[in-house]
């Protein structure tokens, strides 16, 4: 029997998932949770805030580091996107991009303190990295000039060849970036920094719900109008702004840097002097009881997330396609998608969390509610482009399984397994909410303040994070689909 | 002599393409290339345009237009080396009136003028291709080496275009797939056959049993 080489993956990938959900601990721990869920979405009609002064601040501040940032990383981004040749520059920005910005957040933390400095660096840092690798893709895909017709002058070619031809899609993805800006800064409130995610989990923590909807709302507003204050116009006026708004630059500190790097991550036992043998029990017990743990748990998570992100996006799609629904179901549907996309996995994650108590199942919702909106929505698109026969089936399921899915299902592994490596990074930053991924060992050791073993665990992180965006090429090589989608 | 080639092999991504080559091309003759697609009518080109770059226009087939460039601009890029750096940074903002009348000039005569400052990707082929042989001749260069240059255009407008390039180069070497312009246009046909040149004449002498061997005969 012929079996082709989707099914070959979907299979091997139904079948990881399967065992990951069967191994993850998918318990609801609250004792409440249908009053305290009921109280959560009742309290939507009950807008209001406290101090809306401090919301303001909070909101402007969330805008003015997401502004920065995205300038700041779009000339790192672009500096370093012409040397992406460079196997050393290659390698570097994948080991800086497979570190969330949370993790940059907790590591500036202790070098610079809590501050602006700090919020700015955990973006600019690993945004930059990102930046210059699709800076880099997108500038090679856009090079239609003839080597052979190229004269001497090469800054003029370079120009009029290369960046003019590729800079709506420069500019394109930079806007995207800026939005996803504005999500990273909204969730460094979790780690400190007041912008709105600091207040969004304070008034969660307090039971204030209708605050809590008070700010998801306002975020949803700011995300949804991002065209019209965002854009050529504008852009000059709110990076002066943001410049002028922000202040607190203050904590660099030579002496923290250096302090940082020569004495606090280095293994305790080497920088005691402590011999091989104490260096190797160090690490054996950081090992057994982190590092095994963290691993499993990470994976665990991230492979049952991918599946159910999967089967969720194969549903989703439908109710926005013009094949399958109706303009009103298309709308609402639509709405439905950019809510749950506007909204980051943390902060869904979060409020999970409180409503079901702590295990893998509020990871697990927010995982595959983010990604499977993202996914559903770039596929339904898709369908939408699609051209059938006019004599095709009037019956949707027919319709479903003969005619579109078959068309869509390449690409739709292409956004997946896309996905997969992001939704391992969300996995291992979930353990900051106390899920037992790799985030959770890494915020133990800064709460114990035993940085060396943060600063493995980190390295860990990273290396388990490019390992599986190895994986995920060397699968969309095997199935021979697109090789890169920058959305 | 514009070009000559004595026993030239010629690679391509390491397969041989054209083998023991023998070729002679004088200045000022208007010579059309012919053969199947695969014959190496473009890898030759390419070579010629390897051996004289300074003096030679190139017009790729697939015309290496730069899609968000006006026309204007993309024509312009052919004198991208002739300007300084600064003096082209600034053509990028505000064009001066001798470059833009140089071009509009240009492209007055391959009707083209109204689409002086629409960006390229909203062309339609045939206009790609006017675009791209007016930055040939904006380079204003002796020596023209095109490949399937007009592919995409009417008669009338081939026959308009072709007259041009006539008029505006001293040499012409150009691929074709039409054997009734090349015969019509031009003076002297080469046709490429199984990596060699099977038949090298006037095209006045050009007979119903070449084109019989070039397109048909299997050998």
């Amino acid at each position: 029997m012929f079996v082709s080489k989707n099914f070959k993956v979907t299979l091997s990938f139904v079948l990881i998932g399967l065992l990951s959900l069967y191994f993850a601990d998918l318990e609801i721990s609250t004792i409440d949770t249908t009053a305290l869920t009921h109280d959560f979405f009742f309290s939507i009609f009950y807008l209001h805030f406290n101090d809306y002064y401090l919301l303001l601040e909070a909101f402007l501040k969330t805008i003015a580091i997401a502004v920065l940032s995205i300038f700041f990383s779009c000339i790192f981004g672009f500096i370093l996107s012409l040397f992406f040749s460079s196997f050393l520059v290659r390698i570097s920005l994948a080991f800086i991009r497979a570190i969330h910005e949370l993790f940059w957040a907790l590591i500036f933390l202790q070098i610079f303190g809590l501050n602006t400095l700090t919020a700015l660096l955990a973006i600019v840092i690993p945004y930059s990295a990102t930046l210059a690798k699709v800076y880099a893709e997108i500038l090679q895909e856009h090079d239609s000039f003839s080597n052979t017709l190229r004269g001497k002058d090469r800054l003029s070619y370079f120009l009029y060849t290369k960046i003019l031809d590729a800079l709506p899609h420069l500019i394109s993805y930079t806007r995207y970036r800026f939005e996803c800006a504005l999500r990273s800064t909204a969730i460094l409130g979790f780690v400190g920094i007041t912008t709105l995610g600091y207040y969004l989990s304070s008034s969660f923590m307090q039971g204030q719900y209708h605050e809590v909807w008070f700010i998801l709302i306002l975020f949803y507003a700011l995300i949804a109008t991002i065209k019209i204050w965002f854009n050529k116009y504008t852009f000059a006026f709110l990076l002066l702004g943001s410049f002028l708004y922000l202040d607190d630059f203050g904590g660099f500190n030579t002496a923290n840097i250096k302090r940082f790097f020569t004495q606090d991550i280095i293994p305790y036992p080497i920088k005691n002097d402590l011999g091989l043998h104490s260096t190797l029990s160090w690490f054996e017990n950081i090992f057994t009881n982190e590092i095994l743990p963290g691993i499993t748990n990470t994976i665990i998570l991230t492979q049952a997330s991918l599946l159910l992100t999967a089967l969720l996006s194969l549903i989703f799609f439908v109710f926005i396609s013009s094949k399958f629904s109706n303009k009103t179901t298309r709308i609402s549907s639509h709405i439905f998608l950019v809510v749950l996309r506007s909204t980051p996995e943390y902060i869904l994650a979060f409020i999970f969390l409180q409503l079901f108590g702590p295990s893998m199942l509020p990871a697990v919702l927010a995982l595959m509610l983010h990604n499977s909106s993202i996914i559903s929505h770039l596929i339904g698109h898709d369908t939408d482009v699609v051209q059938l026969r006019i004599d095709r089936t009037k019956r949707k399921t027919e319709l479903y399984f003969y005619e579109v899915l078959p068309r869509v299902y390449a690409q739709f592994l292409a956004f997946l397994f896309y996905r997969w490596e992001i939704i391992m990074r969300e996995s291992a930053i979930l353990g900051l909410l106390g899920i037992t991924t790799l985030g959770f060992y890494i915020d133990s050791a800064i709460e114990d303040f035993r940085l060396d073993r943060m600063f493995l665990l980190l390295l860990i992180t990273a290396f388990l994070n490019i390992f599986v965006d190895l994986i995920s090429r060397k699968v969309r090589n095997y199935l021979k689909i697109k090789k890169n989608i920058s959305t | 002599m514009a070009f000559s080639l004595q026993n030239e092999s010629i690679s391509y991504d390491n397969t041989l393409i054209l083998h023991s080559l023998s070729l002679d091309i004088k200045r000022g003759e208007k010579v059309s290339l012919l053969g199947k697609s695969g014959s190496g009518k473009s890898t030759l080109l390419k070579k010629l345009y390897e051996l004289k770059k300074d003096e030679t226009s190139y017009i790729p087939q697939e015309l290496s237009l730069v899609d968000n460039l006006s026309v204007y601009n993309n024509v312009y890029i052919a004198k991208l080396d002739q300007f300084s750096t600064l003096h082209n940074l600034i053509n990028l903002i505000k064009p001066s009136h001798t470059n833009i009348n140089d071009v509009r000039d240009i492209l007055k005569s391959f009707d083209l003028e109204d689409k002086l400052f629409t960006k390229v990707h909203s062309l339609s082929g045939g206009q790609k291709q006017r675009t791209a042989i007016a930055r040939a001749i904006y380079a204003n260069k002796s020596i023209l080496l095109a490949d399937e240059p007009i592919s995409a255009l009417d008669e009338y407008l081939s026959s308009k275009v072709i007259s041009i390039l006539k008029d505006k180069f001293e040499t012409i070497i150009c691929a074709l797939h039409n054997v009734d312009i090349a015969t019509k246009h031009f003076d002297r046909v080469i046709g490429l056959k199984n990596s060699k040149v099977l038949i090298d004449k006037k095209c006045t002498e050009l007979s119903k049993e070449d084109i019989q061997k070039l397109y048909y005969v299997c050998e």
